[in-house]
């Protein structure tokens, strides 16, 4: 039994969410939405990245490499025929003629980074640790120079730009919902405790029936797929994709939400993606009154360094409040990862 | 106490800050869209200083329409494209916004200057140089700086009719929109001028090893008679320093990128030789506008303007601060035909029109050379864009 | 055309010492507290900027700005253990990880606040600037300086690892903290003394990448940094010989790409660089002299 989607409580919370939407655009100002907007789609990256780091343990830094081949199928696709041809000359012909709906842009702009996650991932994920870290980070960097190399389909450094700003409240958060009831289920399902117990052990896990590289893999695959919806939704809201739309500091920050929030727990990191955004933004008008430039991102990040120094498992650890979760509490989370300081390391 | 509502917060403490002096009529309000921190803010920075500069040498003469200060309203977007779509829709919320200026790269404009269109909103680009922005935007946007397509055909021109140089070797940064413009809008004219590309060779924006492009041009050397490098200003001198120091002495040409003191200072007096590059016409270094301008700049800011986008800057907010004047009135529709009709206007990157429509001036180019570090003004030149 | 390549990799070389002396730091900080270091790239930034405060500024010495340097590099590695790192160890390596950005990223608005992002010019002794000619070879006296240097920073490293009383204390540190300390190692004074090491290195590393490149600025130390971090996995992280190597085949491996393929690969070269890593790292999972966790366990 699933707590959060118990019969009653789903309608229930998908009012509570519309709701939200909806008090979200009448009372905020043009502003203060585009910030709503980016919070959701942070929520998206950082949920699903939980997936793939908090859930699974895998050390993974690729989260913007998939947004941008989200980014860039979803824009290529819903981009009007006509301007195509002006834009992009070489674009093969099969490709210049499309003109999608922004859903089934988005879901293929999804499905494409599912692709390229397989494809990366299959060899990769065999990487522990921080070996995977930095694949991943050079997947990002692979990709990037892939984007500016490839003038043909992605105009290089120029990228394309004036996109139909399709991307509105509704849209994100109806993407924030389906993130999070997939996560939560994921969770709470056979699959989502064979990922937990990959992170814990993963010879006990493996010696314990649980088929390790299929059950990675497809973490890391979920984790492409909104990686690269929010793509798709990030380049509609922006109007524009280029190749450093989706940069290696992001990916530090999102890895930054999952930790901050506790690994692997979802209320941790949605509260993390919207924290981090708003206190940068609040602390704006300080910077600006001041005029020291620079302020904002440094009180943001002393903020980080004291959440780890006094909560170094992140807000929930791998758990999640109890309003939320009505199973015993001891099931519900696993223990804590160990001290790593047992870990062996060696200078030679 | 409690938190407020991010929007009002903002809006109060900037409003706050102002309500300090002591002002009679209601200020002009331009809102300043610069990359302040991050990888753009070394071509930023500058501009957003120039730009304070001739907002305080304007209010300090007594204003504009009667005694209203004009006030610049920075805001940092970051280096990160996000913020910028965020920062544009705060500052077309803003209350009572007579423009928005901003940015020294074409990627940036095209992210925030459409939300201005939309809003109705004049916005004045400091330094972006592609001619085909306003088409892309629409009719509230307006260049300062000319078009990358008149600098490159003008160094073209320059090369293959004054110095005589034939054969050229091109280097291009891949990573920005203004080098792979540039470097498109040279060849081309160079080509069309009979002229012949040796080597295409190409690097990427934060790259700070050149060897082995500096090692590929020499075993080019006898072929070409000059390098024609398409770099930023954060590239620029370190590019000079490596390939002087590998003995290659053929001339090295480069855009208004290069227009900062790097250039001569990184490679020092005795290498920084023989370099030649476009920029903005100082028609007269000596001209009192010039100097009104970069002594200004020393004391207000203890530097001298660290690179061509500072006078940009400067001359944005003086443009429109010219067009506020002829159409008497902060209204945007005034405003934006004001500025379409500017013709003529003495800035210190040049004199600036708007002509048959166009919303990119057509300016003379200065070509310049440094010499033993010095930089020195060769001749200026208005080629035509066909 | 033999002087073209012998040219590209000697270029490669000196790259590599300045990849290798940063990436030694890294893998010694990972080593010992199995913390990745992201600030350790900054650490060069640092180096940089007090290269330029001590010679330009104050106009001291260039022997007594080197040694200055060092120890300015050591003591800021020293300051961030203390303050940032030291309240969180044993907690997961990840958080470690993120610590490490914010610290990096407080750092660069620091010195952006205070030195603006503007790149300054560097400026060296002339006698650095002097050309020297070798075999066909045209070469400053700041590369060969560069290449000496390095060597000789990375040698005595390896002999006081080896031989010298602290040097043991932080092998067995690194093998087994616990066990160390039972053994009446201090613990805290021998994870400090590791930060100091890595961090003056990467100080001198910073003070090297001014003088070859000429121009500094406060986001300067994000590439050294990357790139290091890629040299210290290349040769297994923990390895002291082996980030060595990692920086040398890493600084000859970008130049070889651009200088021996046709230059539309040029804009290929990051590409290049980290899918050769990936693909190292698939045949030697653990680096090219790294232990895997197993043995090490």
């Amino acid at each position: 039994m699933i707590p959060l989607a118990g019969s009653l409580r789903l309608p229930l919370l998908a009012a509570l969410g519309a709701l939200f939407v909806w008090l979200l655009e009448s009372l905020l100002d043009p502003y203060a939405l585009s910030v709503a907007m980016f919070v959701g789609i942070n929520i998206i990256l950082a949920v699903s990245l939980n997936i793939t780091n908090g859930f699974t343990g895998l050390f993974s830094l690729g989260h913007p490499g998939f947004m941008a081949v989200g980014g860039y199928v979803t824009a290529l696709l819903t981009m009007l025929p006509a301007r195509k041809g002006l834009m992009l000359p070489d674009l093969p012909s099969w490709l210049a003629g499309l003109h999608w709906g922004f859903l089934p842009a988005l879901l293929a702009g999804g499905l494409c980074a599912v692709l390229v996650a397989v494809v990366v991932g299959f060899p990769v994920l065999r990487l522990r640790g921080h070996y995977l870290a930095v694949a991943t980070l050079g997947f990002i960097i692979i990709v990037q120079t892939l984007l500016i190399n490839l003038v043909g389909l992605t105009r290089g450094a120029r990228g394309l730009n004036g996109l139909s700003p399709l991307t509105g409240p509704w849209w994100v958060y109806g993407w924030v919902v389906v993130t999070i009831y997939t996560c939560w289920t994921i969770k709470h399902a056979s699959l989502g405790r064979a990922m937990l117990a990959i992170r814990e052990n993963e010879m006990a896990a493996h010696c314990l029936g649980v088929n390790v590289t299929r059950v990675r893999l497809l973490a890391f695959v979920l984790g492409a797929f909104f990686a690269g919806i929010a793509g798709g939704l990030w380049a509609h809201l922006v109007t524009l994709v280029t190749p450093t739309s989706f940069s290696i500091v992001m990916s530090f920050m999102l890895v930054a939400m999952v930790v901050i929030g506790g690994s692997g727990s979802i209320t941790g990191a949605v509260i993390a993606a919207a924290a981090l955004p708003l206190a940068s933004e609040a602390v704006r008008p300080i910077e600006e009154g001041l005029g020291l430039y620079g302020l904002s991102q440094v009180l943001v990040a002393l903020g980080v360094l004291l959440i780890l120094i006094y909560r170094p498992q992140g807000l929930f650890g791998t758990s999640e409040p109890r309003f939320l979760e009505s199973r015993p509490a001891a099931l519900a989370h696993p223990r804590e990862k160990p001290d790593t300081l047992t870990e062996k390391g060696g200078i030679r | 106490m409690r938190i407020p509502f991010l929007g009002t917060l903002a809006a109060g403490l900037v409003a706050s800050t102002f309500a300090l002096g002591v002002q009679a009529a209601e200020p002009i309000k331009i809102v300043a869209l610069y990359n302040l921190t991050g990888g753009m803010s070394s071509l930023d920075q500058p501009s957003l200083n120039g730009a304070k500069l001739q907002a305080k040498m304007i209010n300090d003469a007594g204003g504009l329409l009667g005694g209203r200060m004009i006030e610049v309203v920075p805001i940092d977007t970051k280096t990160d494209q996000k913020e910028t779509a965020t920062a544009a829709k705060r500052a077309v919320g803003m209350e009572d916004v007579t423009a928005g200026i901003g940015y020294s790269d074409t990627t940036f404009v095209l992210a925030a200057a459409p939300l201005f269109q939309d809003a109705g909103i004049p916005f004045v680009t400091s330094g972006a140089t592609s001619p085909l922005l306003p088409e892309m935007v629409g009719d509230m946007l307006f260049l300062v700086p000319f078009g990358d397509n008149i600098q490159a055909y003008a160094m073209a021109e320059y090369v293959y009719n004054t110095m005589g140089i034939h054969d050229v070797v091109v280097w291009t940064d891949n990573g920005m929109d203004y080098t792979t413009g540039l470097s498109k809008y040279f060849q081309e004219r160079f080509e069309k001028l009979g002229g012949n590309i040796v080597l295409n060779d190409v690097f990427l924006t934060g790259d700070r090893d050149f060897s082995a492009q500096v090692a590929r041009l020499q075993a080019n050397q006898d072929k070409a008679g000059a390098v024609f490098v398409a770099a930023g200003p954060d590239e620029a001198g370190i590019i000079v320093k490596q390939i002087r120091e590998a003995g290659i002495d053929m001339p090295i040409l480069g855009g208004d990128g290069f227009d900062t003191p790097l250039v001569g200072s990184v490679p020092g007096e005795d290498l920084a030789n023989d370099v030649y590059f476009t920029t903005h016409a100082y028609a007269d270094l000596e001209s009192e506008a010039i100097k009104t301008f970069q002594q200004g700049y020393k004391e207000a800011y203890g530097t001298d303007p660290e690179n061509a986008f500072a006078a940009l800057g400067y001359d944005a907010v003086g443009l429109l601060a010219d067009a506020i004047k002829r159409a008497g009135s902060t209204d945007h529709e005034k405003l934006r035909d004001a500025l379409a009709s500017t013709d003529g206007y003495e800035g210190v990157t040049g004199t600036i029109s708007y002509e048959n429509g166009s919303r990119v001036p057509l300016k003379t180019v200065a070509v310049m050379k440094v010499e033993n570090g010095d930089f020195s003004l060769v001749t200026t030149m208005t080629p035509s864009a066909e | 055309m033999s002087s073209y390549i012998a040219t590209q990799i000697v270029n490669g070389i000196i790259l590599g010492s300045m990849y290798a002396l940063v990436a030694i730091g890294f893998s010694m900080i990972y080593g010992i507290v199995r913390l990745i270091n992201f600030a350790h790239g900054d650490i060069v930034m640092i180096g940089a900027f007090a290269t330029l405060a001590f010679g330009a500024l104050l106009g001291l010495p260039f022997p007594l700005v080197v040694v200055l340097v060092v120890l300015a590099g050591a003591v800021v590695g020293l300051l961030v253990e203390r303050l940032a790192f030291r309240p969180m160890r044993g907690a997961p390596q990840v958080t470690g990880f993120i610590a490490s950005l914010a610290v990096s990223i407080l750092i660069e608005n620091l010195g952006l606040m205070t030195v603006t992002a503007q790149p300054r010019n560097f400026l060296v002794p002339d006698y650095l600037q002097h050309i020297v000619h070798l075999g066909g070879l045209t070469l400053r006296v700041v590369d060969l300086a560069i290449v000496a240097v390095s060597i000789l920073l990375m040698a005595l490293l390896v002999l006081f690892v080896r031989y010298t009383k602290l040097g043991i204390a932080m092998r067995a540190t690194a093998e087994n903290l616990d066990v160390a300390r039972l053994m009446g190692i201090r613990i805290n004074r021998t994870i400090a003394l590791a930060f100091a090491i890595g961090s003056g290195l990467a100080a001198a590393g910073g003070m090297m990448w001014g003088s070859k490149y000429g121009q500094i600025d406060p986001l300067m130390g994000f590439v050294p940094g990357l790139k290091s971090f890629v040299a210290a996995v290349i040769g297994g992280v923990g390895s002291v010989p082996g980030a060595v190597l990692g920086g040398y085949l890493l600084g000859l491996g970008e130049v070889l790409f651009v200088g021996l393929l046709p230059p539309e690969y040029s804009g290929f070269r990051n590409a290049f660089v980290f899918g050769t890593l990936i693909l190292i790292l698939l045949v030697l999972p653990n680096g090219l002299l790294g232990r895997s966790e197993e043995e090490r366990a």
